[in-house]
């Protein structure tokens, strides 16, 4: 492997880190909050992903397609809280106990997934870069030519995950989270509208998504059955930091998309198998994650 | 209710009769192979959704992965028979094997954590191997499939089609019968507890990691089985058929039969495979019409088909209630002998400098002491002395830093909550424990310690009318003693929180232990049922088990214990007779503060 290679697969590896990071943050985020999280995320980040295609081949603006995205998606994401997970409360311990929302998200998912290939068809697209002229664009970096779009992905996802950590840690909404994650009745005493914050970590989780759907699009094949792919891959993420603070979703997603890369590079079959089956037996010597605190269940 | 559950097996046991008479005449009766082929497809799908129903509606783990357990056992059996000529019967045995094992390598990370992570895992599994299926054509031939399978025909291309649904009949029988004794005897309640709280599920002597892992191990078999028949049923096998479609197919079948149920898999997959064959010129809206199936019946039928009928049939039948209140009765535990108790008088159970800190807090520094045969030792102190750590760390829920304990002269301390439990070590908790999914009497059946093998227990439950009466009674016998016998078939959350309290405290008299540690066994408790317990607990020392308690109350203290342990900041400050330790001055400092210099306020200015 020459050093330029190294350069290379290190940057397509970490522009797959920055959106393994955004879309897990938001299984994070939402698991945080409420134990409970969409396993349709990756499905949420495939329809962003064809939603923002349609638009930017119809000629809108990159950024008002990105800003439309972002208010579908949150509004998808009200949707899912409104219709799959909150009628669930009543219902506890029927059906499927209390992991029905796991099966009620991916019936979403289900749904979704159908109706985006019966608008854009089955076969997999290419959608138009978002930041140059073509999608095969490259600069010098480091001596060594690196396509534009991997590299403003990683710029971009970076700063929206920045904002995301301004929020949680800078604002009494983001706080409020926190508050509910440590226990929603103690919160709803303090006065926090606990329903809001629920409802917020569902929206925000989508327009994650969403960010994550926009900028995925240029750098692979955008296809309908896409999404299942992301959300394994985001969950592998988020369960590698622990599910513990975003910072770990951020170091595991950075470790899981760099070894992709390479083991990619390495075997081209199955590539993208081997930093699943790694994750999968790091959770059997290390179940808590990288980051996470075994936690004994004793009251 | 419970009392009469298992009153005859027969009405059972001939439904079980006239399915098998069903399944033998179907295919004679029945000309058309397209129908006798859906048959069989019906009921080896129904093996696979009953392991699905077991995992999730019994231990509440969620599989993701069937479909994976499914492929694995599909394969196996088709390479080793059409690629290394095995024999048919060897080749399905050792494919179901191969999916069993399979369950056993994602079970260890079921093992290990808790239900999110395994829904994850599964998931992964399950994309991986259809992964794997697509693409290694080298072994699997990708979506060009495996040819030259041998058909389970005997031989007989006419016949063929009947002996096989024949054999997949006796197979479904023999796994719906094992799943009926599962879901009503020990088994049930044990992974019910394990599902709902793992702590009582540890300290009642439960191995929660490898019950865990078994169930699932069992449902990946099972899975692996519908893939076997799969596989010799159609004499060709390619990689579409091993799609999260499938998992998802079986978890609605699951769902939509009404998890947790006898019948809900043979149910849920006869409507599923009927609402598949409806859909299969929509084949272009599928998973719009999968979804949407899935969330109609999660958000307006969760109790499923099962549970719609058993709700239509209510209506009709009528809520009687049956049992009438007792009176509460004094006098000894007839039932009650605790286990192995050794003869000779001496401590039962011995701490030893026993220590524990979590982070750099030491909650336990440095603690001994001892608790002699029939005694009752109170161990108090202030708030945060370390008193519940104690008692966690003794009943082996969490692990001490150093130090010992012996129990009955063993030595327990590197050994797991459930096996001390087994040892004679019995528990109730501050804020309790119950399994509130299980009556008050299946939660004390919990703690009785059966005697019986599993085949015996499996025997008497399929033919004998007295299953489980003698557990049935010892448990009644016990709750008599408290005066709750007409709430046996109670749920613990309908119950007011004293009788909680009691039926707590019943569950570990159940265990007939050695040593019993009970965490504030009167707080929240009014003065007349402290009493009742106080009694309760005297009779229990008097039958020679060792008690071990932590209390607030400080007049129940002094008037039940034999010794007292005070303990502040995780530090032990005294020990001896109630009489001593109440006049002790390090005591009185501990719960009172250092006296006050003589120059400070007086107490009326204190106030004010």
């Amino acid at each position: 492997m020459s050093g330029a290679n190294f350069v290379q697969l290190m940057l397509s590896g970490l522009a797959m880190s920055a959106i393994y990071a955004l879309t897990a943050t938001g299984l994070f985020v939402a698991h945080l909050a409420t134990t409970r999280m969409n396993f349709g995320q990756g499905e949420f980040l495939m329809f962003a992903a064809y939603l923002s295609m349609a638009l930017l081949l119809a000629g809108v603006p990159v950024l008002l397609v990105v800003a439309a995205v972002i208010v579908v998606l949150a509004m998808m994401g009200w949707g899912l809280e409104r219709l799959a997970i909150r009628p669930l409360d009543r219902l506890r311990s029927l059906a499927g106990g209390q992991y029905s929302w796991v099966l009620t998200t991916m019936g979403v998912a289900l749904i979704l997934q159908n109706v985006v290939t019966l608008v854009w068809g089955k076969s997999s697209q290419y959608s138009p870069p978002l930041f140059s002229a073509n999608r095969q664009n490259v600069v010098q970096f480091l001596g060594v030519g690196v396509f534009v779009e991997e590299l403003l992905v990683i710029v971009v996802a970076l700063v929206a995950i920045l904002i995301f950590y301004a929020f949680l840690y800078r604002t009494r909404q983001g706080r409020a989270i926190y508050a509910v994650a440590f226990s929603p009745e103690t919160a709803s005493l303090l006065g926090i509208d606990v329903r809001r914050t629920v409802v917020l970590v569902f929206v925000m989780a989508s327009v994650l998504a969403a960010i994550s759907g926009v900028l995925v699009g240029p750098i692979v094949t955008v296809q309908p059955h896409m999404g299942l792919v992301f959300t394994v891959k985001a969950f592998a993420v988020a369960s590698l930091g622990g599910f513990a603070n975003p910072l770990g979703v951020l170091v595991g997603a950075i470790i899981f998309g760099v070894v992709e890369s390479f083991s990619n590079y390495v075997n081209s079959a199955f590539g993208d198998l081997y930093p699943l089956l790694l994750v999968m037996a790091l959770l059997v010597i290390k179940p808590s994650g990288l980051f996470g605190e075994a936690k004994t269940d004793v009251r | 209710m419970s009392a009469d559950k298992h009153a005859s097996p027969w009405p059972r046991n001939g439904a079980y009769l006239a399915m098998a008479t069903a399944i033998f005449a179907f295919p004679l009766l029945v000309g058309n192979t397209f129908h006798i082929h859906i048959a069989q497809t019906l009921l080896y799908t129904t093996i696979a959704v009953i392991g699905l129903n077991m995992l999730l509606g019994l231990s509440g783990q969620m599989s993701l992965g069937q479909a994976g357990f499914y492929a694995i056992g599909a394969y196996g059996s088709a390479l080793l028979t059409a690629k290394l000529g095995w024999p048919i019967a060897a080749g399905m045995l050792a494919g179901i094997l191969l999916a069993g094992l399979a369950g056993c390598l994602v079970g260890l990370i079921a093992l290990r954590t808790r239900g999110l992570y395994l829904a994850m895992a599964t998931l992964a599994f399950g994309f991986m191997t259809e992964i794997a299926a697509q693409r290694w054509v080298d072994l699997t031939g990708g979506t060009m499939g495996v040819y030259g399978i041998p058909a389970l025909d005997f031989g007989s291309s006419k016949m063929g089609k009947t002996y096989f649904l024949w054999v997949v009949g006796a197979a479904y029988l023999a796994v719906q019968i094992a799943s009926d004794y599962v879901m009503s005897s020990r088994i049930r309640r044990k992974l019910l507890a394990l599902k709902e709280n793992e702590s009582a599920a540890r300290t009642t002597g439960i191995n929660v990691p490898v019950w865990r892992t078994m169930v699932f191990a069992v449902s990946s078999l099972l899975a692996g089985t519908a893939g076997v028949f799969f596989t010799h049923q159609n004499a060709y096998i390619n990689s579409d058929a091993f799609t999260l479609g499938l998992t998802l197919t079986m978890l609605i079948a699951t769902v939509i039969g009404g998890l947790g149920t006898s019948y809900g898999p043979l149910i849920g997959t006869l409507i599923t495979l009927m609402i598949a064959e409806l859909i299969a010129s929509l084949y272009d809206v599928s998973f719009l019409v999968n979804g949407l199936i899935l969330l109609s019946v999660l958000l307006l039928f969760p109790q499923g088909a099962i549970g719609l009928v058993q709700k239509v049939a209510g209506l009709f039948r009528g809520a009687a209630r049956e049992g009438t209140p007792e009176v509460a009765q004094s006098g000894s535990f007839s039932a009650f002998a605790p286990g192995a108790a050794p003869a000779s008088a001496g401590p039962t159970l011995v701490i030893e400098s026993l220590s524990k800190s979590y982070g750099g807090v030491v909650a336990v520094s440095d603690v001994s002491l001892s608790v002699d045969r029939g005694t009752v030792h109170a161990l108090i102190g202030p708030n945060g002395a370390g008193k519940s750590t104690l008692i966690n760390c003794v009943s082996g829920l969490y692990r001490s830093d150093s130090g010992r304990i012996q129990l009955a002269g063993k030595d327990v301390s590197h050994l797991p909550a459930h096996a001390r439990a087994r040892m004679g070590l019995a528990r109730t908790f501050q804020n309790l424990q119950l399994v509130n999914s299980l009556t008050v009497m299946e939660n004390l059946q919990l703690g009785l310690r059966s005697t019986r093998s599993i085949p015996a227990d499996f025997s008497s439950w399929l033919l004998s009318d007295a299953f489980e009466r003698e557990e049935r009674a010892r448990a009644l016998d016990i709750l008599r003693q408290f005066g709750m016998a007409h709430l046996a078939s109670a749920f613990p959350e309908d119950l007011p929180y004293g009788h909680r309290k009691l039926a707590e405290l019943a569950r570990a008299i159940a265990e007939e232990p050695i040593v019993m540690l009970l965490d504030e066994p009167v707080a929240g408790l009014n003065d007349r049922e402290a009493q009742e317990i106080s009694g309760v607990i005297r009779r229990i020392r008097d039958a020679g088990t060792s008690i071990l308690l932590v209390e607030h109350n400080m007049d129940f203290v002094m008037q039940l214990a034999d010794r007292v342990t005070v303990l502040d900041h995780g530090e032990r400050i005294a020990q001896g007779a109630p009489a001593e330790v109440q006049k002790d001055p390090r005591v009185v400092e501990a719960y009172l503060g250092a006296p006050l210099e003589a120059s400070s306020a007086t107490p009326a200015e204190a106030v004010s």
